[in-house]
């Protein structure tokens, strides 16, 4: 019973790290070279229904975006808000 | 010596105040790092407001003439921004002023002013050239607007009514454009900018057009290094000033002491984080190649922040 119990909690942790990971987006952003630019990307990106986070690296210029359990983020979508924001989007993954 | 008379009618430190007047259109307003005495080509967010506070302080002074002449004008200035799309912004620009005028008339030393709202510059901008690199970009975007006669231009005093050089207002329509140029990198930004205002007549009075150049760098101070996330920026500021302006007229008659060249340097500091910008410029009056006896700048001191909504 103590073994089961065990293999079930490794399990459920394995799964909650996969599905929290699967469920953040890398974007690379070209033109970001400020604090005060990423405001607007941030602001736009968190606009999209199902975002629960975004959080920039300026150096790099990408941006993490964490979305709600089950909502998928849509390329379309981040590169429209991007654009809307005045810069471009380079690259779209999921981590 | 003049005369009560003159000074009434007196014209003189007009060409002070439409530079004051351009210093202000021409300001920067943008709500990223970006130049303090002028304006940047980095983007408004779609549907997206900026608000900029700048208070400005212009002292001329050291008189040459008789009247011994002193003038100071004190500004703030609330500057809207609005991002139409990614490409257009639209701004507006409303000062309050406060402008005082000491002379000397008859051994006896005056102060002539007057304080208020002064006119309303609104003028659009939309980025014709856009290049993003991982960690840079350039941009350059013409363009073009319009100072409304919002200010009062007939204020009055015991002595009668106020020379244009202390009216808040000039009572003109006034079309401006130009085109603003941006690099921006991590590690610094250049920013220049040509832009052309007319001059209308107003009142029997028509300050010369005033055509300016600036060229502003940035410089990224702190942070030294980059430890992830979005750190504050601290810049260090130098920027030129190139303001020529031509001469006034008064009921279709040129003023040959109107008029001329100023070049300032400009040193500054600018702090910058993700949602607002303080800054302060000393614009520091290096070259005053002016027509007659003009009024020569002392400085102008600007106080800024930007906010982000």
């Amino acid at each position: 019973m103590k073994k089961l119990i065990i293999i079930s909690f490794l399990i459920l942790t394995w799964a909650n790290t996969v599905l929290a990971a699967g469920n953040q987006y890398q974007l690379q952003v070209a033109g970001l070279a400020c604090p005060f630019c990423a405001y607007g990307i941030e602001k736009k990106l968190s606009s999209i229904k199902g975002v629960e986070n975004t959080q920039v690296d300026v150096a790099s210029g990408v941006v993490i975006v964490t979305m709600a359990e089950g909502v998928e983020l849509k390329e379309k979508a981040a590169r429209e808000k991007v654009k809307k924001a005045g810069f471009s989007l380079r690259s779209f993954s999921r981590k | 010596m003049a005369t009560l008379q003159q000074l009434k009618t007196s014209s003189q430190p007009m060409r002070v105040l439409s530079f004051v007047s351009l210093s202000i259109i021409g300001m920067s307003n943008q709500a990223h790092s970006a130049p303090i005495t002028f304006n940047t080509a980095l983007p408004v967010a779609e549907d997206e407001y900026l608000v900029r506070e700048q208070l400005i302080v212009n002292q001329s002074g050291n008189d040459p003439g008789v009247t011994d002449r002193d003038r100071t004008a004190k500004a703030a200035v609330s500057v809207l921004g609005y991002g139409v799309n990614h490409k257009l912004a639209i701004f507006a620009v409303l000062p309050y002023q406060n402008i005082d005028l000491k002379v000397t008339v008859g051994g006896k030393r005056i102060t002539r002013s007057a304080s208020g709202f002064g006119d309303l510059t609104i003028f659009g901008r939309y980025t014709w050239i856009q290049r993003d690199m991982m960690g840079s970009n350039f941009r350059v975007a013409p363009f073009a607007g319009i100072k409304a006669p919002t200010g009062k231009d007939n204020e009055r005093d015991s002595l009668g009514l106020l020379p244009p050089a202390v009216q808040v207002g000039s009572g003109s329509w006034d079309p401006l454009a130009g085109v603003v140029m941006t690099y921006q990198t991590l590690a610094y930004q250049l920013d220049s900018q040509f832009s052309y205002q007319i001059k209308n007549e107003a009142n029997g009075f028509e300050a010369g057009d005033v055509a300016r150049f600036d060229a502003s760098l940035q410089y990224r101070l702190l942070p030294r290094e980059f430890t992830g996330g979005l750190p504050d920026f601290l810049y260090g500021v130098v920027e030129v000033n190139l303001v020529n302006q031509q001469k006034n007229r008064i009921n279709g008659n040129t003023e040959p002491d109107s008029g001329g060249t100023r070049l300032f340097l400009t040193p500054g500091i600018q702090y910058v984080t993700k949602r607002w910008i303080g800054e302060a410029a000393l614009q520091i009056p290096v070259v005053q190649n002016l027509n007659g006896t003009a009024l020569e700048n002392d400085y102008i001191g600007r106080l800024s922040v930007r906010f982000n909504f």
